[in-house]
């Protein structure tokens, strides 16, 4: 309940935030200052609403999961993120902040439809736009909701809603079918991103960025420091690491000491022991119907490790007076089954892939990945379109590396350390970080100190889909409404336009994922790949060489999206689960970026030469630029 | 013809321009960095098993040290080599200020 009231307390200033920056904005051009906050971001909103939008569900939801179920060799999958400020910001952001301002570009598809002179190349972004950020969306959704439901499962007022909402749905298509829990906290996390991000636009993202970009940094620190008191320092921990073999899935059966005339319901996560004396954990909730002394065979995870086994014990956690009764193996792992040291170096243990989590191809892939697919991503090109100045840029670079270094570091630390204290997990990976929260916590003595830790993912959530709502919503309003419906749009139609569309995106966003997939980086790897597949190459060439067309702009884009569309879909139709086709053992983004590139340097060259005015006028110093044209 | 258009392009273009550059190279030296260290040393069965500084030793010597050390010279160029861009004002937007101001 202590911790229900400081994420209360968080929350409550996040509104206060908005409530603030919609003040702000007043007497200032309002889309200007609505999906850019008038270009006047200084050093520590950049940097934080950088680095915070950038630390996403994915960072503290699906990377933990990743890093429990693989070990150590997720350090060397988040090393690109060593040179992510250098690259990233140093790539494009003072010329795409130049050539904003120039061309008075207010989206990322408006500044490559007046680079270009070219109303088929908006046209053209902004569909890839809205289309890939959906995906993120909803992985966002499904993040802030299933945090939520970790934070609040034990607060009997929360029961109670569940149950008046599972009343409520209960018959309604598409709605009803949703799991109640997960149901209650989409809604309520949903409704409070929209309220704050249709009310107080852009400044009110920045400015809750930062807010959440401090949290998320002292929650870091605050459970690196808890994790490595409780696992009796690294040194240690690696070493017990090493000693872990990956665990088995099998099927059980519940077994009672004798039939009973209630029904007796054992919950997801409880801890049993057969009578051979292995250690299981119920992957999902297990029933013995009245009279009866067993349950139907369910799926659990059966621990391996002696150490393991050993900390499950002595916590006691150990269901008694009850046993399982083990059935047929459902699933070891494909790599790592019953070798130790397999946490502590490459490839990590895979349960789908004999040739483990990470091979060397994969590995090269990642290390671009981060780098270009992060600085391919509209929601980053649009905040570097708005920062003040030059000095703010070089500020906020050295800001964004050291938070950077603080950050996904240590999460490799702290999560690999979560194999010791949390085991079990995999039953539900993505939870590890809630979980981790409350336990570290409960463990210190101080457990309304979980609220801080677990605000640290929902602001990362938060951060992130504040943004992408905006940038959809100004996808609709500037790009397709202004731009090519209402050029004339008064102000004020356009300010209640704007409100009503990032309402609209966001109510549109939670029922998309009312029913979401089961591994939420998957779909944040997709989104990310999609959008920097699109969008990098095309953006580079755009900002860098002039002789570039805007035919060359949109094969770029539509070769980029294209081949990762069909990478996906390759590897959907060959494995029938979400995830992508390695074609050559490479990730999708890297062959869609660079067919991207070789489609635009072909296209363009093909391509008659761009006028000489736009030449001038982007690529000119100041006095040429006078001369060329004013574009669309 | 190569040298005028040269020439017509504004000093603070080509000085993104070097900018680039040196941030490709950068990246790419650190990726070799990475990935030719572990792909060396991550894989077989001794390599998780010596430790540095709590670390696996392959995690030390291809990803913790790599990576304090791009942090250095990330703000070494931010901070020394980075050349400052007047970037400009949006006349729409500079007409709002003064009206507000």
């Amino acid at each position: 309940m202590t911790a229900l009231v400081s994420f209360g307390i968080y929350l409550v200033f996040v509104f206060v935030l908005a409530a603030v920056a919609n003040r702000e904005g007043k007497g200032k051009s309002f889309l200007s200052e609505y999906f850019l906050g008038s270009r006047g971001i200084g050093v520590w909103a950049f940097a934080f609403t950088y680095a915070a939008t950038s630390a996403s569900g994915g960072s503290f939801m699906g990377f933990p999961s990743l890093i429990y179920t693989h070990g150590w060799v997720l350090a060397w999958w988040i090393a690109g993120y060593m040179v992510v400020p250098l690259v990233a910001l140093g790539l494009l952001a003072k010329r795409i902040n130049q050539v904003g301002r120039i061309a008075g570009a207010i989206t990322v598809p408006e500044l490559l439809r007046r680079r270009f002179a070219s109303n088929a190349v908006g046209n053209v972004a902004t569909v890839l736009v809205v289309f890939f950020l959906f995906f993120f969306l909803m992985a966002q959704f499904k993040a802030g909701a299933e945090i939520m439901a970790t934070l609040l499962e034990d607060v009997p007022v929360y029961r109670e809603a569940v149950v008046a909402v599972e009343n409520l749905s209960d018959g309604l298509p598409w709605v009803g079918a949703a799991d109640p829990d997960y149901l209650l906290c989409l809604l309520f996390f949903a409704v409070s991103v929209i309220i704050y991000t249709a009310y107080g636009g852009f400044r009110a993202v920045v400015w809750t960025d930062v807010m959440q970009g401090i949290v998320m940094g002292i929650g870091v620190i605050v459970m690196l420091v808890l994790t490595l008191i409780q696992v009796g320092g690294l040194e240690r921990a690696t070493r017990e690491l090493a000693e872990m073999t990956p665990p088995e899935f099998v099927e059980v059966a519940v077994v009672a000491g004798a039939a009973s005339g209630e029904e007796k319901r054992f919950p997801r996560g409880t801890w049993l022991k057969t009578q051979d004396g292995d250690i299981v954990r119920l992957k999902e909730a297990a029933t013995i119907p009245a009279r009866a002394i067993e349950s139907e065979m369910i799926e659990a995870l059966r621990l391996t490790s002696e150490g393991d086994e050993e900390r499950v014990e002595a916590s006691g956690e150990i269901e008694k007076g009850i046993h399982a009764r083990p059935g047929d193996v459902v699933d070891s792992y494909a790599f790592g089954a019953n070798e130790k040291g397999v946490y502590t170096r490459a490839p990590g243990p895979s349960r789908d892939n004999p040739g483990g989590f990470l091979t060397v191809l994969l590995a090269i892939s990642f290390f671009a990945f981060w780098n270009f697919s992060g600085a391919g991503q509209p929601s980053y090109m649009v905040r570097q379109m708005a920062f003040r100045d030059t000095i703010t840029l070089r500020r906020a670079m050295v800001m964004v590396a050291l938070y950077f270094s603080l950050i996904y570091f240590p999460l490799v630390v702290i999560f690999t350390a979560a194999r010791i204290l949390l085991p079990g997990m995999e039953i539900h990976p993505d939870r590890v970080m809630p979980e981790m929260a409350a336990a570290l916590t409960q463990n210190a003595g101080i457990p309304w100190l979980a609220g801080l830790l677990v605000a640290a993912p929902f602001a990362a959530v938060m951060s992130s889909v504040d943004s992408f709502l905006l940038l959809v919503s100004s996808g609709v309003v500037r790009d397709v409404y202004q731009q090519s419906i209402n050029p004339r749009a008064s102000e004020r139609r356009m300010r209640m336009l704007s409100y009503a569309v990032t309402v609209a995106v966001g109510i549109f966003g939670m029922l998309a994922v009312l029913h979401p997939p089961q591994f939420l980086q998957h779909l944040i790897v997709f989104a990310s790949a999609g959008l920097g597949a699109c969008f990098l190459m095309p953006m580079v060439f755009a900002l860098y060489w002039p002789r570039m067309s805007g035919r060359g702009a949109i094969a770029g884009m539509v070769v980029g999206g294209a081949i990762v569309l069909a990478l996906y879909l390759a590897g959907f139709l060959l494995t029938g689960q979400f995830g992508e086709y390695l074609l050559g053992g490479l990730h999708p983004f890297i062959w869609a970026t660079g067919l991207s590139a070789a489609a635009i340097v072909f296209v363009s060259l093909a391509d008659r030469p761009p006028e000489e005015g736009l030449r001038r006028r982007f690529f000119g110093g100041p006095g040429n630029r006078a001369g060329g044209p004013k574009s669309l | 013809m190569a040298d005028r258009e040269e020439e017509e392009l504004g000093a603070s273009f080509r000085q993104s321009r070097r900018e680039l550059w040196f941030m490709v190279t950068t990246w790419s030296v650190f990726a070799v960095w990475t990935v030719g260290y572990n792909a060396t040393h991550a894989f077989g069965a001794g390599e998780g098993a010596s430790i540095v500084w709590g670390l696996p030793r392959w995690v030390a010597f291809g990803v913790a040290i790599p990576w304090a050390i791009a942090l250095a010279l990330t703000i070494a160029f931010a901070l020394f080599f980075m050349k400052d861009t007047d970037l400009g004002e949006v006349e729409e937007e500079s007409k709002a200020k003064e009206a507000n101001s």
